[in-house]
């Protein structure tokens, strides 16, 4: 799906409750962390954002440099966000709407169980 | 690119403030300060100065309500090669600050500044103004009136409106040099040029196209003066033209610049109403500006210069004045958004570091304005990169401090910076409401954050750049957080890495760095130990006489280990505290890391200063955690709070608060933070312990007791008395003034005396003196249980530990208390309050070994008939005034206890048979005793208490045997039978029936059956020997009880009646010998009497009855073949017997055979009463009562 792409989903209190590198770039320890860095910033535009529309997938909200961050804010305010370097909007909504719904299902598990967790994280990296 | 840009930047005059001579850092910038206040000048107030000398080309100027203004630069700017094209940017005047104090020589002074002034070629005012002259400079600094001017010392308002009235003189003599400048402008024109203009050699179209440029270029510069005069609808009209030039001529660059100018200049004339109409001009406006500055971008220079920065700075002012809108309407953060991501976007084609450092810092700094704080947060961490890009030491100096802004954002911040600024803290000392809200804050923070990769991110770069920068106290602060809240995340080598960076950074540090942010190790409150049992505490009440008592624990434990790890209690009971006394408190630490950690000092802090803390090193192993004991002394008194610990550890000291750690278990245990460090240092979970009161009360007396003869444990054998002494010193500083002595515990009547007056005698007891208190002892009995631990031989030295677990020794509680009134002030501080007494526990250590034991108790009744005699019974009871006659030896005999009463006969004689066995390996001797009413024998031989004891001759049990003890218990019986024996024994029992009538119910029965058993076991002592100091008693009591339940009755009461016999006949007979003078012959006349007794205190009436029998049994009076003849009557014989007095009856028998024969007498009692009645346990007073003698023996020898 992308080149470069980091997928973090936040929690309702902006605590990171799940964290991805995805993507076929090759993963280097300082780019992951400037991603985190994006995104972490990017909390506070959606912050704003999330309240004045009706939509759940923002997209291109924040960039950075070539990195841009796309949103998908929940109902419950949980926001999956990905970072990616590449404009396809398409592709990322659908892959929000899947990891939404598998987030449902997971949540519904709970996700405090590891298995359902490690089903969880294959099923995104599948998904790119 | 410059920092703090905005749109009004372009009416700013710009002034260079430079020090002069040696200004003093802290005076400069308070001179600086001063200026500061002065950057607005109204127009109004430089009239005075300002005088026209040609007519002034600022024909719009607003006298009234405009103004100049300032932009001081401290220290000054390079000159810009943009100053042509913006003349704000040039620096129009220069001011030097001269402090005299410091500079003495004035000439040099103002020739330095001359030389500094050199470097503003732009300048057209320059001054130097010199403060705090004194009387000599003011007179020689007169004479240099051009520049320099002159500051007498003054307060500093004074000052103030000096300064004031220089600055607006200033700002006058700038307008008219701009008037100047202008008219010249306009007459002659000025070639003005910025660094895009192609500086090769211009071919004549581009000289053509250079000079139509020229007047518009003109024209834009003529706005920007006006507008740096205060005229902003001059500038508007210069504008104007100036736009339509550039227009013309194609000349983008300078229409943005002359667009920007007009927006100024509108913002100017209008800025008392800013509304949303000129918002949105202005918005459209700018945007225009930067459009035109993007179109002026020529690919041909861009490698050299750019328009981009004022492409993005046009971006930057148009975001500050959305922001400033944007305070009051919020819709706009969108469009502020907007433009700083795509100022951001342009910040990566700008050449220069500096400008890119510049932009982030304002891209930071406004949305930092907005409310994004980790937007700002994030690009002021970009600022901090590119400062560290920069290899010098002021640029990580910087990076440092950058990143310093952001840990708030990250949620990193140092302690320092969090709750409000040190030196505060320092002067008032931290509050508790204070501290409470910080730790609220803390908690949410720590649920709130989690984003451990970004933390530990900054606190690396901040770790990197103090480093870098020569901070070693921030990179110890950083490397310390890093650590602390992060070490789940750091491998042990990193772990090393941090460490080594934390003993770096304290080698620099001077000893005894302090630093607000915490390192290793955690410290959490592990409980407060109570008092020791030799020191605690009891409060008195003035009103209470005896304030020990109720004090002590209702329960069987004093002091138990459990109390000890309840923090239930701890918490809620108050803890009292000593001056002068050592406390402690446990404390736990925690070195969840994989190296070695040694503290060097930890102490408990306390804030208020009335506590020595004694310092202890420690040293934790990785991965450990240690719970260790710190104390100190209480100096004054009043409460006292321990809020934490202070930690010298890894070179610097650091306070430790309890509540922090308390905060990360919490979040532990609800998965917010990353790991408990405790628990994975493999200690046990604790309950939250809450901080008690704790309140030191002046000095008590202290009793420190000691078993004379080693506290050891004393070896007893069950029964054993023995006496110990038990010393007690006053340890403290106060006398001893009260002192009471109680028991407590189980076992305590094993303690047989105690020595109260001993006590009492010795009070008041001076600190430093000491008192001996023997006490006696008695070992206890002990328990099946007991047995089972204690009962093999060899594992008695073993049990013994076991023993003293069951707390089954008794404690002595000495209850103790010093002056009452100690000292006027203290006393008048607490109230009417006594000061607290003491209570010392004195638990006796003994050991109780299983000795000689009772097996069991028999009650035997022997049978040892009497003969008839001749000689008269003995009446046995002495207060017979026949005893009186008695000879010498029957009194001996009457000793021995084992003794035939020839009168009573020797049926139903009865004995306590007591097995005694020996479990033990030593020998012991057993000696009975039995005590004798001493009303009743007192004139027998009487021991010390008035009492008669038999003594018997001492049975010896060797190791492992058993051996019987007979008791005779013939002597308890009662001289009399009345109902006064029952009425003393209810007396006794405590029974408040005094009035009791001779009537008997079954209870009562048992109750004086009890009574009478318990007197006649208490007479009864059985005492052994071991060896040469061991000696006791044997309680025999229960098992004698048991044995003597039944019968009684029978041992205590005399029978109402006691019949004997005697022989009456003459004892001339010649053929009788002494020895044979009782025989009796057959075929002869025995004249014989029988002797009857009343024990009773009434007159009996009776029928008695005389009966004979053979050695077969059958009756040899009656019948067909008696052998017997009688002579008197032998049946129904109606006697009277006045109380205890005795009758005698006479007869005589006729043996026809030899042989043995038994006489014996009965009677029936007529018209009993009811004490013979109960005596007789008759069921119905109908019943006849029926008393019957002892046999006697008649051996009636043969006449052959």
């Amino acid at each position: 799906m992308a080149t470069t792409a980091s997928f973090i989903i936040v929690s309702r209190n902006d605590i990171p409750i799940y964290e991805a590198e995805v993507g076929s770039a090759t993963k280097r320890e300082d780019a992951a962390q400037l991603h985190q860095f994006v995104l972490h910033a990017a909390l506070d535009i959606v912050q704003d954002l999330a309240w004045t529309t009706s939509a759940m997938f923002l997209k291109n909200i924040d960039r950075f440099n070539d990195l841009v961050v796309s949103v998908y804010v929940t109902a419950g305010h949980t926001r999956l966000m990905l970072l990616h370097d590449s404009r396809n909007d398409d592709g990322i909504k659908s892959f929000f709407q899947e990891v939404h719904e598998l987030y449902i299902k997971v949540n519904f598990l709970q996700l405090g169980c590891s298995v359902h967790v490690l089903v969880f994280h294959l099923s995104i990296v599948e998904k790119n | 690119m410059e920092p703090d840009v905005s749109i009004e930047t372009s009416c700013m005059i710009r002034i260079a403030v430079l020090p002069v001579g040696t200004v003093p850092a802290s005076v400069l910038r308070d001179y600086f300060s001063m200026f500061l206040r002065h950057h607005t000048i109204p127009l109004a107030a430089i009239s005075s100065f300002y005088t026209e000398h040609q007519k002034s080309p600022f024909a719009q100027q607003p006298w009234d309500a405009g103004s100049i203004r300032f932009k001081f630069l401290l220290g000054g700017a390079p000159p810009s090669p943009w100053e042509d094209f913006q003349s704000n940017r040039k620096i129009l005047a220069v001011i030097g600050i001269c402090h005299c104090p410091s500079t003495p020589d004035l000439d040099s002074a103002v020739e330095q500044f001359a030389a500094a002034c050199k470097s503003y070629s732009s300048a057209l005012v320059q001054r130097c103004f010199a403060f705090c002259p004194c009387d000599s400079q003011l007179e020689d600094g007169g004479k240099k009136e051009d520049v320099l001017r002159l500051f007498p010392p003054a307060d500093h308002q004074t000052l103030d409106i000096h300064l004031q009235t220089m600055m607006q003189e200033i700002a006058a003599s700038l307008l008219m040099d701009f008037e100047k400048w202008v008219l010249k402008a306009e007459s002659a024109g000025t070639i003005l040029k910025t660094p895009l203009d192609s500086q090769a050699s211009l071919s004549s179209e581009e000289v053509l196209k250079a000079k139509k440029r020229r007047l518009g270029r003109a024209q834009k510069t003529i706005g920007d003066y006006c507008l740096l005069a205060g005229s902003p609808v001059d500038a508007s009209a210069h504008y104007t033209t100036a736009l339509e030039l550039a227009r013309l001529t194609g000349d983008f660059f300078w229409f943005a610049g002359a667009l920007e100018g007009s927006v100024c200049a509108l913002l100017m004339d209008r800025v008392s109403h800013i509304d949303a109409v000129l918002e949105d001009e202005v918005k459209y406006q700018y945007n225009n500006v930067i459009l035109h500055y993007r179109k002026s971008f020529i690919q041909d220079n861009a490698q050299r210069v750019s328009p981009l920065s004022f492409e993005l700075e046009a971006t930057l002012k148009l975001a500050r004045f959305l922001c400033s809108s944007y305070l009051c309407r919020r819709n706009l953060s969108k469009e502020v958004v907007e433009l700083l991501t795509s100022a951001a976007d342009g910040g990566k084609s700008l050449i220069d570091v500096n400008d890119r450092l510049v932009l982030f810092v304002e891209i930071a700094r406004l949305f930092g304005t907005i409310g994004y704080q980790r937007k700002a947060a994030f690009f002021s961490r970009q600022v901090a990169q590119l400062y560290l890009q920069q290899d010098n030491k002021f640029a990580a100096t910087s990076a440092m401090q950058v990143l310093a802004m952001t840990t708030k954002a990250y949620r990193v911040q140092s302690k320092a910076s969090m709750p409000d600024p040190p030196h505060t803290k320092k002067q008032t000392g931290p509050s508790h409401t204070d501290s409470g809200k910080m730790h609220h804050h803390l908690v949410v923070s720590l649920f709130e954050s989690q984003w451990s990769t970004l933390q530990m991110v900054v606190l690396r770069e901040i770790l990197l750049s103090a480093v870098r920068a020569g901070d070693p106290l921030a990179a110890w602060s950083a490397a310390a957080r890093l650590l602390r809240q992060y070490y789940p995340l750091i491998t042990p080598p990193g772990q090393n890495g941090l460490a080594s960076a934390l003993n770096n950074s304290a080698e620099r540090l001077p000893s005894g760095t302090r630093s607000a942010d915490p390192a290793l190790p955690f410290v959490r409150l592990h409980s407060f130990p109570l008092h020791p049992s030799q020191m605690d505490i009891i409060k008195r009440s003035p009103t209470k006489e005896d304030w020990w008592a109720g004090s002590a624990p209702s329960g069987p434990f004093i002091y138990t280990p459990f109390s000890k790890g309840e923090p239930n209690d701890t918490s809620k009971q108050e803890l009292v505290w000593i001056v002068g006394e050592p406390v402690q408190v446990l404390v736990e630490l925690a070195n969840p890391c994989g190296f070695d950690l040694r503290v060097d000092s930890i102490y408990l802090t306390v804030h208020s200063g009335s506590f020595d803390a004694f310092p202890i090193s420690v040293d934790l192993p990785p991965n450990s955690s240690k719970v260790i004991t710190l104390s100190g002394i209480p100096t004054s008194v009043g409460p006292i709070t321990i809020p934490g610990c202070t930690v010298h550890c890894f070179g610097v000291i650091t306070e430790h608060h309890f509540k922090d750690v308390d905060n990360l278990l919490l979040g532990a245990a609800q998965g917010l933070v990353l790991s408990d460090p405790f628990r994975c240092c493999g200690s046990a979970k604790l309950r939250n312990i809450s901080v008690p009161s704790i309140s030191v009360v002046p000095p008590l007396p202290l009793l420190v007791s000691h078993v004379l003869g080693g506290d050891g444990a004393i070896m007893l054998y069950e029964g054993e008395i023995r006496d110990i002494w038990v010393s007690l010193s006053n340890a403290g500083t106060a006398p001893v003034e009260q002192a009471h002595i109680s028991l407590s515990g189980k076992n305590q009547d094993s303690i047989i005396s105690i020595p109260y007056e001993t006590l009492k005698s010795v009070l008041p007891l001076k600190p430093g003196a000491e008192v001996i208190l023997p006490l006696t002892l008695k070992a206890w009995q002990l328990g099946p249980m007991d047995f089972e631990i204690g009962g093999g031989r060899a594992a008695a030295s073993g049990s013994t530990g076991r023993q003293f677990k069951d707390a089954s020794v008794p404690t002595l509680l000495i209850h103790y208390a010093g002056p009452s009134t100690d000292s006027g002030d203290v006393t008048s501080a607490t109230g009417s309050t006594l000061p607290p007494g003491r209570r010392l526990v004195l638990p006796l250590q003994v050991c109780v070994l299983p000795g000689m034991s009772l097996i069991k108790a028999r009650l035997l009744s022997m049978e040892i008939p009497a003969h008839i005699g001749k000689a008269h019974p003995k009446p046995m009871h002495e207060d017979d005034p026949t005893t009186e006659t008695v000879e010498e030896s029957e009194r001996k005999m009457e000793k021995r206890l084992v003794k035939i009463d020839p009168y009573r006969g020797s049926w139903g004689l009865r004995f306590l048979e007591l097995e005694l066995s020996n479990p033990t390996d030593v020998v012991f001797e057993i000696g009975v005793s039995v005590q004798l009413d001493g009303t009743d024998d007192n004139n027998l031989s009487t021991n010390q208490d008035g009492s008669t004891e038999y003594g018997y001759p001492k049975t010896r049990i060797d190791r492992d045997y058993s051996a019987r003890v007979l008791v005779p218990l013939e002597h308890f019986k009662l001289p009399v039978l009345d109902d006064s024996f029952f009425m003393r024994d209810f007396c006794n029992e405590g029974s408040t029936s005094s009035s009791r009538s001779s009537s008997f119910s079954e209870k009562n029965t048992k109750a004086e059956l009890n009574a009478s058993i318990k007197s006649l076991i208490s007479r009864i002592k059985v005492r052994w020997q071991s060896g040469r100091n061991s000696s006791g008693e044997l309680n025999i009591k229960d098992a004698v009880h048991t044995a003597l339940q039944t019968s009684v009755m029978d041992v205590l009461l005399p029978d109402p009646l006691t019949f004997g016999f005697r022989l009456t006949r003459d004892n001339s007979s010649p053929q009788q010998g002494s020895d044979s003078k009782d025989s009796v012959l057959a075929n002869d006349m025995t004249p014989m009497e029988v002797l009857v007794r009343n024990n009773t205190k009434e007159m009996i009436k009776m029928s008695l009855g005389i009966s004979c029998r053979d050695v077969a049994g059958e009756n040899c009076i009656e019948g067909e073949k008696s052998t017997v003849l009688w002579a008197g009557v032998l049946n129904g014989i109606t006697m009277e017997v006045p109380p205890l007095q005795e009758s005698k009856h006479t007869f005589s028998l006729y043996f026809l055979v030899p042989g043995e024969y038994t006489l014996v007498a009965a009677a029936v009692i007529e018209d009993a009463n009811d004490v013979l009645r109960a005596r007789a346990k008759t069921d119905s007073p109908d019943e006849p009562i029926y008393c019957r003698g002892p046999p006697f023996h008649v051996r009636v020898l043969g006449t052959a």
